[in-house]
């Protein structure tokens, strides 16, 4: 980096404004005894965006603060944090190459839809039974596992259509009989503090299943076959210019943006899976009792709806999802007994940002933090370090929304008993 | 012999034991024999110090090996960079106190990991032999490590304050991950994934009760951490017994209530925090010199699986129990890594399959008995007479208030 010393300067000066916004602007909304949800995190985007002429009209002003508080000055930060970064490092791969941007914009978008897609999984076991599952990455490393193994090994030339519903029916099983085992006591408070319980046998749960695929898979990287070869074709025409052109393993598009074939297949079957599941939870018997359990259990309860049943249906389901997002990616990267550990961890950084309980806050969260690693991996410029902080990036998105907005970005609080943490 | 003696008595035993030990035994395979226990110590003072912040506090950290990597890494890298000699090297970053030059070694054009080049190197090559070049002694480093663990505890006491339950443990989560990919990333400054070496505890050998032993020997560090663990747990139990401890249960039973009460909550959790995190980090650097290298994998969430069920097992509202836990389990683990064995022909590793019992036995001891598996024999002999005492008691008053009327 050329000018690195501004860029840091840059941003220091937004840390320490957002730091003083956050306290400063609470204790005047206290003072004047007005609600307060939201004064962390406009104080903080204000400050940093800013600075002091911001928080000084803030200050005088003291509007309501609603949510069109709170885009604005978060569109800007990420404004001024970028101009920062052309600034500090004019020669950046992401200053200087748009095509370079818009390939790792579109890319960041497919990743994030399949990263969203697993987080809704956790995100519906949370609203309806108030635990994080900490075995949900384990699900998402089992279900790549038994396509790998349904397609390679026991049926060898199997289609990659019935490994995946084989991988479904499998975890569901898994899913089902692990909530009738070891879930049950906490519903009737037979433990003492539901919540860690929860958060303690699922964690027990991941142990033991990554060490029994260990032991049975062996621990060398396995890798599935495409799914899907894209056919050889060129649009509008054979000569150039062309705008879409398309090979065996990737897509092009505007002879600038590549993606390769088994992110977008999975991404696509993501989407389809996804309004398959909104269906469901919208216009079925069952989907809908599951939604009213996670408004509220006792009155789903006397509804006639058993929310026990429920409880078994959504961890099964949730689990069920993040093999199936296991399942698609298997042919993406090689697979390993270990490689649940990260999407798991980026599955609670997407569900505490969008919000822990809400499927779409879930969504949007998984294309957040999708673009922001894609982001992260191509601008920081060094590629070696870029890699090894891959994970730290989500945690950066974790940490910033725990301390500023708690509940996410359309979190709701919850009012039941084993819900009310936070 | 009344039964609630017994565990003192057993107590007792163990501790002469386990102090006796390493003079008794002469197996062949006395230092692997002393390594396993001495993994065992360490891996006790971990689980009790995190079932003090689990347990008894209600604080389910999962951060609490993110926390003993600083103390490794701060020991690792103040040993590593920072060196004393009587003349400065005019190539290092050096600044003198007093008569002595404290030289920060910056490392000149390393960026493989297996490359060992740095400015001090190349002085001492000028120098010779002639100029000493001191090393800052191994216990500041985990001085120092321990004081930096209690810092960050600190810091992420301060910031969990409003956390709760599974927040709480995404956040630390978190805070251990930022923790290993910072570290391994920054290869210049700690050589990410092929670790930074340290000096062994006693580099230079020492000299006990007119015994010499030399660097590799296992007796001085089994010592130390033995100490060390029975340390820790004097001092969790004096904090468990006194007025901190019951506060501190207030907190897990009832937040609100315990701050509606009159019980400072926000200077309990941090104090907590501070606590066990300062014991993680000493246990983490002390256990970074006796292994001679630290490398991020320790920081995995392995390990830090491990530690809980190594609390929960033992029983996590209970340290000692926590403890025992511990060193039980580390040395099954150990004894089970070599006891493959094949049923008909299909062979068995236990390798992994003792890490699948394990895990089993883990979900196991949390459904049917969540105070772990030790901590209720142990509650079993001192509140074996309690039923009868009370009956007694309830007798002994009904008697008189039956003679007073």
């Amino acid at each position: 980096m050329e000018h690195s010393r501004l860029f840091w300067a840059a941003i220091a000066w937004m840390i320490v404004w957002g730091v003083i916004g956050s306290l400063l602007i609470r204790r005047r909304y206290l003072h004047r005894d007005l609600d307060t949800s939201n004064t962390n995190i406009v104080g903080a985007f204000v400050g940093a965006a800013t600075g002091p002429v911001g928080l000084a009209y803030l200050w005088y002003k003291t509007p309501v603060l609603t949510t069109r508080y709170i885009a604005i000055p978060a569109l800007l930060t990420v404004l001024v944090f970028m101009l920062a970064f052309a600034k500090g490092d004019p020669a950046n791969i992401c200053v200087t190459n748009g095509t370079f941007v818009a390939s790792q914009f579109v890319n960041g978008l497919v990743i994030g839809i399949i990263y969203g897609f697993m987080a809704l999984g956790l995100t519906l076991i949370f609203s309806i039974l108030g635990i994080v599952s900490f075995a949900h990455g384990e699900f998402y490393m089992i279900g790549g596992m038994l396509v790998y193994f349904i397609t390679n090994v026991w049926f060898p030339g199997a289609s990659p259509i019935i490994g995946i519903l084989g991988a479904c029916i499998i975890t569901f099983a898994l899913g089902a009989a692990f909530e009738r085992l070891f879930l049950t006591p906490m519903y009737d408070g037979r433990v003492g503090r539901p919540v860690e319980y929860g958060i303690l046998v699922t964690f027990g749960l991941a142990f033991t299943l990554q060490y029994f695929v260990q032991a049975v898979a062996g621990a060398n990287p396995v890798k599935a076959r495409r799914f899907l070869d894209f056919p050889r074709i060129r649009i509008p025409s054979d000569e150039d210019p062309w705008l879409l052109k398309a090979n065996r393993g990737s897509l092009e598009l505007f002879d600038s943006v590549t993606i390769s074939s088994p992110r977008l297949t999975a991404a696509l079957m993501c989407i389809f899976v996804l309004i398959v599941l909104i269906y469901f939870l919208q216009k079925t018997w069952t989907g809908k009792a599951l939604r009213a359990v996670s408004l509220d259990r006792e009155a789903a309860a006397i509804a006639g709806i058993n929310p026990d049943r429920m409880n078994m249906l959504a961890f099964a389901l949730g689990g069920m999802i993040a093999a199936l997002a296991g399942a698609m990616l298997v042919q993406a990267f090689s697979w390993l007994p270990q490689v649940g550990a990260i999407p798991s961890m980026r599955s609670f950084v997407i569900v505490v940002l969008g919000g822990l309980g809400s499927l779409p806050g879930a969504f949007m969260g998984g294309i957040i933090v999708g673009m922001v690693e894609a982001a992260g991996t191509g601008c920081v410029p060094d590629p070696q370090k870029a890699a090894s902080y891959i994970p730290a990036y989500g945690m950066i998105v974790l940490t910033l929304t725990l301390l500023l907005r708690p509940t996410g970005l359309l979190g709701r609080r919850f009012s039941s008993a084993t819900h009310g943490q936070n | 012999m009344r039964k609630q003696q017994i565990p003192n008595l057993l107590g007792a035993l163990t501790l002469i034991f386990f102090a006796a030990f390493p003079f008794v035994y002469s197996g062949g395979n006395y230092d692997y024999v002393m390594h396993i226990l001495i993994i065992g110590f360490f891996y006790a003072i971990m689980a009790s110090s995190w079932s003090m912040l689990a347990g008894y506090a209600g604080q389910f950290s999962f951060g609490h090996m993110g926390f003993m990597g600083v103390g490794a890494y701060t020991s690792a890298l103040l040993l590593h960079y920072v060196h004393f000699a009587p003349q400065p090297t005019n190539i290092c970053t050096e600044y003198q106190i007093g008569g002595t030059w404290m030289i920060f070694v910056n490392p000149v054009g390393v960026t493989s990991t297996s490359l060992v080049q740095d400015c001090l190197t190349q002085a001492k090559a000028i120098w010779g032999s002639a100029v000493p070049v001191r090393d800052v002694p191994v216990w500041l480093g985990i001085l120092l490590g321990t004081f930096m663990g209690g810092l960050f505890g600190f810091l992420i006491g301060l910031l969990v304050l409003r956390l709760r339950a599974a927040y709480l443990a995404l956040f630390t989560l978190g805070f251990a991950e930022i923790l290993k990919a910072t570290i391994s990333a920054e290869i210049d400054v700690t050589r990410g994934q092929a670790g930074l070496e340290t000096p062994a505890l006693f580099e230079n050998g020492i000299t006990l009760f007119g015994q010499a032993y030399t660097r590799t020997d296992k007796l001085p560090p089994y010592f130390v951490f033995f100490f060390m663990l029975l340390a820790c747990l004097a001092i969790l139990t004096w904090l468990s017994r006194s007025k901190f401890g019951l506060f501190v249960r207030a907190l897990r039973e009832d937040q609100d209530a315990a701050a509606a009460l009159g019980v400072n909550t926000t200077r309990y959790k941090i104090l907590v925090f501070v606590v066990t995190t300062s014991m993680a980090a000493m246990a983490g650097a002390t256990n970074a010199h006796y292994v001679g290298i630290v490398t991020p994998n320790a920081l995995f969430l392995l390990q830090m699986s491990l530690l809980v069920s190594m609390a929960i097992i033992g029983g996590v509202e209970n340290f000692v129990a926590a403890a025992i836990g511990a060193i039980i389990i580390q040395t099954l683990l150990e004894i089970l890594r070599s006891a493959s064995f094949e049923i008909g022909s299909i062979h068995i590793d236990m390798i992994y399959w003792r890490l699948v019992f394990f895990g089993i036995l883990l979900m196991l001891t949390l459904r049917f008995s969540s105070n772990g598996l030790i901590a209720p024999i142990i509650d079993y002999f001192y509140r074996s007479d309690v039923g009868k005492e009370t009956v007694a008691k309830r007798e002994q008053s009904s008697g008189k208030e039956g003679a007073a009327s």
